[in-house]
């Protein structure tokens, strides 16, 4: 016969009021003393790219930028980056424009399933804002905490290296909101090609 | 952007009346779209069509079925996942993400003792917390489910008792987590405790309480859930081979580790039908367990995938929590979301089965494989889940690549008080792997032969039968390890380089796709079915069932489909989520996925393609033989200016339907032999694989570090070789991580030590090696464009691999994983003690010196690389079954030409008179049904 345990959670201490710029965007939240910046993220401000892969730090996919550092939001009270300036995955791209890591980690096979994909897109998005040409060593330490099962880490690290490249000829990611292909192909060419040729 | 081909242009969208005057209302369909990112129409790009059809692709191994329809559009190109974009940009809603209006969260109360009857449950306290909505318990849910139809052992909650600490017991959904943790304290459990059991030995004997009771079908009152025998050949001869690798090993339990805590999100809609959000591998079969456990029928219930963050067989049962779910939110009339923290994955495991196994492996004179007899004892914790079948894997993958003179198998799974294992990638078939591949490096060692030459020597030739009546069709396994030999400098390394420092080979050889359906009779109903619709706007939907789980499956459909159609990616939509929108599938699983989907979709879009055809032949008079379907465009084969547009031609089909359907199926050719599991390891393909590893070993700490690893697959045709290469890369870090460092690691009083992912070592970017991904094509005769799997089979070799590069660098043998520090270096003292050396650095670096044999072997490898390729091309064609390389004559059946040559499947007591053998013993247990008191 097993004791009933008691864990008393319910009432807990009331909400505050919690105020932060995410992706650029005012909010303010209520939020209590001890609430998670995880649980806040996902569940008051609606920005579910943020993952939750274990609540104990020691995979990666809910890392954050709080003020351009990346943060593990799992292992962050909410009142502790109260005020400050936190970017999420959804904060990456411009409206338009995939960000170059997105880009690339869409490109190189640097996400599979893709759950471990948003904190690895905000820690090298952090390196390459400070290292647009990061040694593969940097990169490594850059991604250490972060845990893919997928991929086995090396179109990761070739993701961000290319994304890399990209950043410094200045390019950007393509834009999402351009229409793809028509289904009515048109054009002023005539043939160029003799009749025959064309298997 | 190269030049392209004008359309004529439709230009009728101003028709008129006679009058002059335009018609109202009767404008045709206009040209649609922005100008789209190339306007201009690509012609077939002749280099990516196959000789076969007079284009410039090189085909080695001759034409395949599917070359007509290669319009080099899509199949071969580095091609980004479909659903990509939406994972970098964070909008892939995962199990988690779902979130319906007015949501109720959802939690599971969970046993805290490894085995006890449970005498009583209170659940009114919890019940009269403010905010609680709804409570459940086993009592609400009675009836049984389990993935395969002959082991439903699992129900939504415990019935009478509990079997493993996590197992489900009542949950209850409340306004908040907060509230629903708190009134989890308030459901009152009774329980008596029973004595429970953790050693898989001991779930060989009687019991007084065995964990599960099947009835007339329980073996002896003990905790065994499967026994499997089977032997063929020279079972007896092969005992008396002058060369005899004897080992045992053990190997620890694994967890898939994918990075998406289980999450599901039940809602019963306005009309009663449920909704059941849920990352999942095969939705299928929950659909069908949650129809009998809820007493629902299946089109009532809408099975929705959402993304999965990662299966590798982990999310491939229907779970219990699952049902609670939909218990919970019929209760409450409220959507229920349950999601796990990490500790619950692991209650729910799933993962690799702990396993001993004893294998040995016999070579004779010629250097030829004698026989290997295998027993494998595995720990199926305590539930069947998928446990038959991985009985059979356990033995039977391991008939091929290699002509072997005998198999002998005694497996066996047994039931013990721990979360329950199940499939994971590379399903059973692992562990045995890495035994034989060692034992084999270990007989070339007695044989003085290089482990290469001798595998070269005695590789299965493409178009043959297995000792066990497996029909392989293409196999690359002799070109990948060509390849690995080379790319690795294997001549120059192999026992060359100083100690630490290692090289060793292993191979692998896996199922494409399982050729039985669980569910159904193949011959009643086909494996896939894939719909296509295109509507006016000349994109195409494709439904199916396939579950991709970040495999890219979704993309791999799509590219079928693109590249018979000839339509860029983006016009193709792929339709996979829904139960209600998608035919039957079995899900990702066994490797089915690209063979079976694909097949489907090709035949499917070729259908489509014909209706399309015929109507561009009404337009511009050609017949469709004579058509090529180029990107977008479909022109007359000598004049390319001649042509109408795709949507044209679309229209011109839609005059009568409004809309273009077309479905294709996929099911397996007849094959396989007769005897009582032979249908376990049957596939329409199969996929070999060639690894070799160069590992660092410190002798002074134990400690392994892999340099690098040259890793060769044949997956027949890589559709999108950056997936193969990515399901390449990540099959090594998964393998990496079982022979270092991974492991479910049990106290001594059975409690799982690390169910998080600090203490269950998974490696990070740090320890994971350089892997060179190297992609052979096989060109299988029955794949879709030639393709095989490339999802499991990659993970085998690595193990084997890395375990002979470790004897290479230290001349130690190790036989049980993972090999950590301590363990290694434990080994390495034995070693030094046996050796009476003191320094561990004073151990002998392994040497080679070549035996006469070797060059005969050579020349057999020789020989046979030319028998391979004759057969290849068909220029050969004559029957080949395991044995010819031991001089039987392929036609007549083997037993009829040899006294010794054995075929059964069921056991002679002297066949297990081995007292040393585990599993055997599962056979001193008779059948309820079949002992005397109950006759
Ligand atoms: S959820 Fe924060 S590190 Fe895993
Ligand atoms: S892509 Fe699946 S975990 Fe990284």
């Amino acid at each position: 016969m097993s004791a009933p345990i008691h864990i008393p959670m319910v009432p807990s201490d009331p909400m505050e009021a919690w105020t932060a710029r995410v992706n650029g965007a005012q909010f303010t939240e209520l939020a209590h003393s001890h609430s998670i910046l995880l649980d806040v993220l996902r569940d008051h401000v609606g920005t579910l790219g943020v993952k939750r892969g274990c609540d104990m730090g020691t995979c990666g996919c809910c890392a954050v930028l709080v003020d351009g550092e990346p943060v593990l939001s799992c292992l962050t009270l909410a009142f502790e980056v109260e005020g400050k300036d936190i970017t999420t995955v959804e904060g990456l791209a411009d409206g338009h424009h995939l960000h170059p890591i997105q880009q690339c980690f869409a490109d190189h096979g640097g996400s599979q399933c893709g759950f471990c994909t948003p904190g690895f897109l905000v820690v090298s998005a952090a390196l390459l804002d400070k290292e647009p040409n990061p040694s593969e060593a940097a990169i490594k330490e850059a991604i250490e905490g972060n845990l893919c099962r997928c991929t086995g880490y090396q179109q990761i690290v070739t993701s961000i290296q290319e994304a890399g490249e990209m950043l410094r000829n200045g390019l950007t990611g393509e834009d999402r909101t351009e229409a793809a292909s028509d289904p009515h192909p048109v054009g002023p060419d005539e043939p160029t090609l003799p009749p025959g040729d064309a298997r | 952007m190269s030049k392209g081909y004008r359309q004529a242009p439709s230009g009728s969208s101003d028709k008129k009346r006679k009058d002059g005057k335009r018609i109202a209302g009767k404008q045709d369909f206009g040209v649609p779209g922005s100008g789209g990112s190339n306007p201009y129409s690509e012609l077939q790009d002749i280099e990516r069509i196959p000789n076969s059809q007079g284009g410039q692709l090189e085909q080695p191994r001759g034409p395949h079925v599917h070359d007509p329809h290669i319009t080099g559009q899509t199949i071969g190109k580095a091609t980004p996942l479909v659903d990509s974009r939406w994972k970098v940009t964070g909008q892939a809603e995962y199990g988690d993400d779902i979130r319906l209006p007015n949501e109720l969260v959802g939690r599971i109360l969970r046993s805290p003792h490894h085995y006890a009857r449970i005498v009583s449950i209170d659940t009114s306290a919890a019940e009269a917390l403010p905010g609680v909505r709804a409570v459940s318990t086993g009592m609400d849910s009675v009836n049984r489910f389990g993935v395969l139809p002959v082991t439903k052992d699992e129900h939504a909650m415990a019935q009478d008792k509990v079997r493993h600490v996590g197992d489900l017991v009542a949950c209850v959904a409340a306004e908040s987590e907060e509230i629903a943790i708190e009134a989890l304290s308030y459901i009152h459990v009774d329980y008596e405790v029973m004595e429970s059991i953790h050693d898989m030995e001991d779930g060989l004997l009687d019991s007084e309480n065995p964990i599960h009771d099947r009835g007339k079908y329980h073996i002896g009152e003990s905790n065994v859930q499967k026994r499997v025998f089977q032997q063929f050949g020279h079972t007896d001869a092969m005992h008396d081979a002058p060369f005899q690798s004897k080992s045992d090993w053990t190997f620890a339990g694994l967890h898939h580790g994918f990075t998406e805590p289980h999450a599901v999100v039940a809602h019963w809609d306005p009309n009663g039908r449920l909704q059941l959000y849920t990352p999942q591998q095969v939705p299928h079969y929950v659909h069908r367990a949650l129809s009998s456990v809820l007493d629902v029928p299946m089109h009532q219930i809408n099975v929705i995938r959402t993304f999965v963050g990662g299966g590798f067989g982990g999310k491939s049962d229907p779970f219990p929590h699952e049902m609670c779910a939909a218990i919970l939110a019929k209760k409450s009339g409220r959507p229920v979301r349950i999601n796990f923290d990490r500790e619950e994955v692991y209650w729910i495991n799933r993962g690799r089965h702990p396993s001993r196994i004893q294998m040995e492996v016999y070579a004779d004179e010629k250097g030829r494989i004698a026989g290997i007899e295998t027993d494998a004892l595995i720990d199926g914790g305590a539930f069947a889940s998928f446990g038959h079948v991985t009985t059979y894997y356990n033995g039977v993958l391991h008939t091929s690549p290699y002509e072997i003179g005998g198999f002998h198998y005694t497996g066996a799974r047994v039931w013990t008080n721990k979360p329950a294992s199940g499939a994971m990638r590379g399903h059973g078939a692992v562990n045995s792997r890495c035994a034989v591949e060692v034992a084999i490096d270990d007989v070339c060692e007695q044989m003085g032969v290089d482990p290469m030459t001798f595998r070269l020597a005695n590789l299965l030739p493409p178009h043959c039968r297995t000792i066990t009546g497996f029909r392989i069709t293409s196999t690359g396994m002799r070109e990948c390890l060509d390849e690995v030999r080379k790319q690795s400098g294997w001549d120059d390394k192999f026992r060359k380089m100083p100690l630490g420092r290692g090289i060793g080979v292993g191979c692998g050889f896996f199922i494409s796709g399982s050729g039985l359906p669980i569910h159904w009779d193949p011959e009643n109903f086909p494996h896939a079915t894939v719909h296509l619709q295109c509507d006016m706007d000349g994109g195409v939907t494709v439904h199916t069932g396939a579950a991709d789980i970040g495999q890219g499956s979704d993309t791999a459909v799509a590219q079928a489909v693109s590249e018979v159609l000839a339509l860029p990616l983006d016009m193709i939509r792929i339709r996979s989520r829904e139960s209600d929108t998608a035919p039957v599938d079995l899900g990702s699983y066994s490797s089915r996925v690209t063979f079976m989907n694909c097949n489907a979709a090709i035949r499917a879009a070729i259908e489509l393609r014909e209706k399309v055809l015929n109507a561009a032949w009404e337009i511009i008079g050609y017949h469709p033989d004579s058509l090529v379907l180029g990107d977008r465009r479909i022109y007359y084969k000598r004049d390319p200016a001649i042509g109408v547009s795709w949507l044209q031609a679309v229209h011109k089909a839609q005059a009568d339907t409004g809309s273009l359907i077309a479905s294709g199926a996929y099911r397996t050719p007849p094959m396989g032999g007769v005897h009582k599991g032979a249908a376990a390891g049957l596939a329409p393909a199969y996929s070999f694989s060639a690894y070799v590893a160069e590992v660092e070993v410190d002798p002074e700490t134990g400690f392994v570090r892999v340099i690098k690893a040259w890793a060769a697959h044949d997956c027949g045709k890589a559709l999108n070789p950056l997936a193969v290469e990515g399901q390449i890369i990540g099959s090594c870090h998964m393998g990496m991580g079982q022979v270092l460092s991974e492991e479910m690691r049990y106290g001594r009083t059975g409690h799982l030590l690390n169910p998080d992912l600090l203490d269950y070592k998974i490696m990070s970017v740090h320890e994971m090696p350089e892997v060179v991904p190297i992609i052979v094509e096989s060109n299988d005769p029955e794949g879709p464009f030639g393709a095989k799997e490339a999802g499991e089979g990659p993970l085998l070799p690595i193990l084997p691999a890395v375990v002979n590069a470790i004897y290479d660098a230290i001349g130690v043998r190790v036989n049980e994983l993972p090999v950590s520090p301590d363990r290694l270096y434990s080994t390495i003292e034995k070693q030094c003690r046996k050796m009476g050396i003191k320094d561990p650095l004073d151990l002998p670096n392994p040497s080679f010196e070549p035996s006469a044999l070797q060059a005969d072997l050579e020349n057999r490898a020789k020989e046979h690389a030319h028998r391979d390729l004759q057969r290849d091309l068909l220029k050969d064609r004559s029957s080949y079954v395991n044995g010819v390389l031991f001089g039987f004559d392929p036609d007549r059946p083997l037993p009829e030409q040899s006294e010794g040559w054995r075929e059964s499947v069921t056991p002679t007591p002297e066949d297990l008179a081995d007292p040393k053998k585990r599993a055997a013993r599962a056979w001193s247990h008779v059948e309820r049904r079949k002992r005397r008191d109950d006759a």
